[in-house]
C-alpha cells in the first residue's frame, strides 16, 4: 500500500481515541482509505434506534477533494436515494479541506434529524414528505425498524 | 466617589488610551455593562507581523470593581486551547489581585504581553492538521487563519481547477464575471494570495509520510462488530443492492427517456450520465464503492 498521508493517520487515530457519540468509523484492513461507518439514528427523529451502515472512501487527493460517502443500509429519506447516495452540499461544491471525516459524518447525522424535502435526491420520498409528512415519517420509521436494526 | 463614577473614570481613561480599539455597551439606565477589545501582540505597528489575536470581553457586575468582572476570551486566532487556558488562569489571578481597583487595562496589558511572547501560531494548519515548526513557511490570511504555504497552494490550485471546470459546463451568459476568487478553507472569506509564490514552498516538515498505518486489536474487534451488523442487516434485506437498483433506474430511463430528469438521479449530473458512467468522478465512485461492498460482503 502506498504510504498514507499523515493527515489521514492523524484523523484515524483521533476517531479511535475520541470517538464522536453515535458515530463509529473504522478503516478497512486492506485499505486504510476505506472506512466502515455506523451512524446511529438521532433521537427524536424517525431514524431513532436504527444503526445505519455507510461506506466512506478518501480519494487520492483528499483532503483537497471531498470523501465519497454512501449509505449501505437502506434508508427512507428525501435526501438519500435508492443507491444510498447523499445530497449534501459539503460533499460537493461546499467541500473545504478544513472539514474532516468527523465533521462530514456529523453533518450526515444532522441530515437525519432534519430532512430537507425541498432539495431532494429521492424524488418519490421527497414528494410524499411534502404532501403527507406523517405518512412519510411512518415509512421512515418502518424502514428503520425493518432494515436498520441490530441483532 | 460612587461605584458609577469610579467605573466611568476607568472607562474614560481606557477610551483615551485605546480610542477605537475598545467598545463599551451601556444598559438602559446608562451604566456600562460590557467592555470589548480585540488585542494584538505589540509589533511596533507592523500589522503584517501580528500572527495572533483574541477578543477580550469584560462583563461588569453592578458593584464592580468591588466584585470581580466576568471575563471571556472570544474569537482566538492562531492560538490553541492550552494557550487560551493559560491566559484564563493569568486573568483570574490578575482579577483576584486587583479586587476593588480598576482592572480592565491590566487585563489588556497582560493579554497583549502574552500574545507578544507567543506571536507564532500555536494552532494547527486546518489543511494538514499539523502545527507550524521552525522553518515552515506559512501564511496568515486577512481573516487570521493559518496555513502552510504548501497546503494553501494545494487548496487554491484544486479549487480554481474545480471552479474552472464548473464554469466550462455553463453557457457563457451564466459564467461568473469575476473569475476564480480565492477563499479561506476555514471561514470561506475571500483572501488575497499569490498562488505562484505559495507553491514554491517546501512541504511542512511533519507532512512527510513516515508512520505506517497499524491495525490494532481494538480495531479488529470494531471491524468484526461492523461485519456482524452488516451480515445481520443483509439477512433482513436491509442492504442496498447497487446493481439491482441501477438496473431498475436503467429501466425507468429507457422507458422514459424524456423525463429522465424527474427521476431520482444525482442532482449535479443527469441521470443517464450517472448510469453510463460518462461522468468520470461518479463512475469512479460507483466502481470503487461496488468493489468495496463486494469485498465486505464476501469476506
Ligand atoms: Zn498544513
Ligand atoms: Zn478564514
Amino acid at each position: 500500500m502506498a504510504a498514507l498521508p499523515r493527515r489521514i493517520i492523524k484523523e484515524t487515530q483521533r476517531l479511535m481515541q475520541e470517538p464522536v457519540p453515535g458515530i463509529s468509523a473504522v478503516p478497512d484492513d486492506s485499505n486504510a482509505r476505506y472506512f466502515h461507518v455506523i451512524v446511529t439514528g438521532p433521537e427524536d427523529s424517525p431514524f431513532e434506534g436504527g444503526l445505519f451502515k455507510l461506506e466512506l472512501f478518501l480519494p487520492e487527493d483528499y483532503p483537497m477533494s471531498a470523501p465519497k460517502v454512501r449509505f449501505i443500509t437502506k434508508i427512507y429519506h428525501p435526501n438519500i436515494d435508492r443507491l444510498g447516495r447523499i445530497c449534501l452540499d459539503i460533499l460537493k461544491d461546499k467541500w473545504s479541506p478544513a472539514l474532516q471525516i468527523r465533521t462530514v459524518l456529523l453533518s450526515i447525522q444532522a441530515l437525519l434529524s432534519a430532512p430537507n424535502p425541498d432539495d431532494p435526491l429521492a424524488n418519490d420520498v421527497a414528494e410524499l414528505w411534502k404532501v403527507n409528512e406523517s405518512e412519510a415519517i411512518r415509512n421512515a420509521k418502518e424502514w428503520t425498524r425493518r432494515y436498520a436494526m441490530d441483532n | 466617589m460612587s461605584h458609577h463614577e469610579r467605573v466611568q473614570e476607568e472607562l474614560e481613561a481606557l477610551e483615551a488610551i485605546l480610542m477605537d480599539d475598545i467598545s463599551i455597551s451601556y444598559n438602559e439606565i446608562g451604566c456600562a455593562e460590557l467592555v470589548k477589545s480585540t488585542i494584538f501582540p505589540s509589533t511596533a505597528n507592523e500589522v503584517e507581523k501580528q500572527y495572533v489575536c483574541v477578543t477580550l470581553e469584560v462583563k461588569l457586575p453592578e458593584n464592580y470593581p468591588d466584585c470581580k468582572p466576568v471575563v471571556k476570551l472570544k474569537s482566538p486566532r492562531g492560538l490553541d486551547d492550552s494557550t487560551i487556558d493559560h491566559l484564563y488562569r493569568e486573568i483570574n489571578k490578575k482579577c483576584d489581585e486587583f479586587l476593588g481597583q480598576p482592572v480592565i487595562f491590566e487585563l489588556i496589558d497582560l493579554i497583549r504581553e502574552n500574545l507578544t511572547e507567543s506571536n507564532l501560531p500555536t494552532c494547527q494548519c486546518a489543511v494538514c492538521l499539523y502545527g507550524f515548526s521552525e522553518g515552515d513557511s506559512f501564511t496568515k490570511t486577512q481573516c487570521f487563519h493559518y496555513f502552510h504555504n504548501y497546503c494553501l497552494a494545494n487548496h487554491l490550485i484544486i479549487t480554481s481547477k474545480h471552479f474552472n471546470e464548473e464554469q466550462d459546463k455553463l453557457p457563457a451568459w451564466k459564467r461568473s464575471p469575476e473569475g476564480f476568487r480565492a477563499t479561506c478553507p476555514v471561514c470561506r472569506e475571500l483572501i488575497n494570495c499569490d498562488v505562484d509564490e505559495l507553491k514554491t514552498a517546501m512541504p511542512p516538515k511533519d507532512l512527510e509520510n513516515a508512520q505506517k498505518f497499524e491495525v490494532t486489536h481494538e480495531l479488529k474487534l470494531l471491524q468484526q462488530e461492523m461485519q456482524q451488523l452488516f451480515n445481520y442487516q443483509k439477512s433482513r434485506g436491509g442492504i442496498i443492492d447497487i446493481e439491482a437498483e441501477e438496473n431498475k433506474l436503467l429501466l425507468i430511463t429507457n422507458s422514459n427517456e424524456d423525463s429522465a430528469a424527474d427521476n431520482s438521479g444525482d442532482p449535479g449530473t443527469s441521470l443517464s450520465n450517472t448510469i453510463s458512467s460518462s461522468s468520470v468522478s461518479d463512475g469512479v465512485q460507483n466502481r470503487n464503492q461496488r468493489h468495496y461492498s463486494n469485498y465486505s460482503s464476501h469476506r
